[in-house]
């Protein structure tokens, strides 16, 4: 324990000295951290909010049947959930369909709307769960030719248009993530390696009167992850803080926006993970490029 | 802490040590060295310095003695021979044992190789740092050690506030504030008057009547005379042994 105090006193002392001495490298060293977890990060939650929003346009699994005007859906239920490749039905009745549009839409007075188009125009809904993704097309025919539905509904290209094109913002964010981080510890290792170079006596020093070489060098390690959490916490600072501002820019817009944007909210997990994972990035991202600036002295 | 790594320290030195009991603290078998570029530093030394001695090994530049001090703290390695130090075989350490090794060396030199944005006590607390001491034990060792050299007075000062005299006492402070058994000095005076000179050489005596081995390398041979130690000469890499005294 007392060993391990001496050692935490040295490191500390040590570390905090380079860092004095870094002066200005210092900045390029965080500010290239930064922009690199900055992007990592933003490009992390577009792929969570993605994610979310298709999820939103609902599961791959669900067939929504509407129905002709005045069938029942309560009526139909219970025929379809004999199907032996219905895994679940939940029945949605045309009120109940009205009045989550209305609200959608941002109106009050769902009376003077239905007054408005004489009458509710929409019509009963069932919306069925398929046991396997490969059923959905023959459940959907089978349902279509129903006596009583009019219109069947589908996860169909379009969604997986989108979804392919977030597979292609990922493969774009990845590469240039890439390069972010290629730089990044290039600069890292850079600067790193001025201050050791800077102290050069010193470490000559060091080395005769028998420094071992894991001591004489983590306190430059230990520099490259100041380096690295640095970024991480700003770059965390800069989304939380759009984050906020996007939020307030959404609650002064109408409900359906925000019906849209609750897509966007993450779950509080993500919301723990994403500072955790910026700073393990971070984290790596310096000891990487420390670890290349002490290297090659370190091996003579 | 210091105690018990310091007894660790020397306990993994002392177990690679060969017939107890020796009382060789530095022993050159056959020795040879010759630099990548050809020149011949060392030819066939053989020396042998008994714990608690003083020897002046003296010559002209370029004869072999800083090269001969290098082999002995591991910042060179012989191509021919043997080096054994405080029982340890140089050539077989490396790495973290070497460091261990040299913990036990203290070494003084000509130019110093002061840190220059450090105190005169900072650059000595430095080594005690380096080896991983305790604050707390830093700073029970650095009063004495300043004390030794005479320069309690000057420890908040900087090496460029400081005459030569004065740089080269805080360089051997530096070498024993860590209380090493061996002290080598690489010509310590080679770059001061006579009266610091003597001064230098005097605290060296100091410390070798406490017991620490010393070798010290120099061409002043008006020094010699004056300290009455032992003393050889080297000449072109080969040792010749002792020169006349007095």
């Amino acid at each position: 324990m007392f060993q391990f105090l001496t050692k935490l006193d040295y490191l500390l002392r040590e570390t905090l000295l380079g860092l004095r001495r870094g002066g200005w490298m210092n900045w390029a060293a965080v500010s290239t951290v930064t922009v690199l977890l900055f992007l990592f990060g933003v490009s992390l939650q577009a792929s969570w909010h993605l994610e979310g929003l298709l999820n939103r346009f609902g599961s791959q699994l669900e067939v929504s049947a509407y129905l002709d005007t005045g069938v029942q859906a309560a009526d139909l239920k219970s025929v379809v959930a004999a199907m032996p490749e219905v895994a679940e039905v939940r029945a949605i009745s045309k009120e109940e369909a009205w009045a989550n549009l209305i609200k959608d839409l941002g109106m009050s007075d769902i009376n003077g709307a239905t007054k408005q188009l004489e009458g509710n125009p929409l019509v009963d809904e069932l919306k069925v769960k398929a046991k396997s993704s490969e059923g959905v097309p023959a459940l959907a025919q089978k349902l279509e030719q129903m006596q009583g539905v009019d219109e069947v509904q589908y996860v169909d290209e379009a969604v997986k248009r989108v979804a392919q094109l977030n597979r292609g913002l990922s493969w774009i964010s990845l590469t240039v993530i890439t390069l972010l981080t290629l730089t990044a510890i290039a600069v890292i290792t850079t600067t790193i390696r001025l201050i050791v170079m800077a102290r050069h006596r010193e470490i000559e020093v060091m080395q005769l009167v028998g420094a071992t070489t894991s001591w004489i060098y983590l306190p430059f390690i230990l520099q490259g992850v100041v380096f690295g959490l640095a970024g991480a916490v700003i770059s965390w600072g800069l989304i939380a803080g759009i984050q906020h501002f996007l939020t307030n820019l959404l609650t002064q817009q109408p409900e359906f926006v925000q019906f849209l944007a609750n897509g966007l909210q993450l779950s509080p997990l993500r919301t723990i993970l994403l500072p955790l994972v910026l700073l393990g990035f971070g984290s790596s991202v310096g000891v990487m490029g420390s670890l290349f600036a002490v290297r090659r002295m370190a091996l003579r | 802490m210091t105690q018990s790594m310091t007894g660790q320290s020397s306990s993994s030195v002392e177990k690679t040590a060969p017939p107890p009991g020796s009382n060789a603290m530095v022993s050159l078998r056959g020795v040879s060295k010759t630099y990548a570029n050809g020149s011949k530093a060392l030819v066939n030394v053989n020396l042998e310095v008994r714990r608690g001695e003083f020897l002046f090994i003296t010559g002209p530049s370029g004869s072999g003695k800083s090269t001969l001090l290098k082999l002995l703290y591991g910042e060179e390695r012989a191509d021919e021979g043997e080096v054994i130090v405080d029982g340890n075989h140089l050539s077989e350490l490396k790495g973290n044992r070497l460091s261990q090794l040299r913990r036990r060396i203290g070494v003084v030199f000509q130019d110093y190789k002061l840190i220059p944005r450090r105190t005169v006590m900072e650059n000595v607390a430095f080594v005690l740092w380096a080896q991983g001491f305790a604050r707390k034990e830093i700073h029970r060792r650095l009063q004495p050690a300043l004390k030794m050299v005479g320069l309690s007075h000057k420890a908040n000062c900087f090496p460029d506030q400081l005459s030569g005299g004065e740089q080269q006492r805080v360089s051997i402070a530096r070498a024993i504030v860590g209380t090493p058994p061996l002290l080598l000095a690489d010509e310590p005076t080679g770059n001061l008057d006579a009266d610091n000179s003597w001064q230098v050489i005097k605290i060296l005596k100091k410390l070798n009547t406490v017991g620490i081995t010393v070798i010290v390398t120099t061409h002043d041979e008006s020094l010699i005379r004056l300290s009455n130690h032992p003393a050889m000469q080297l000449r072109n890499g080969v040792l010749y042994r002792p020169i006349a005294q007095r």
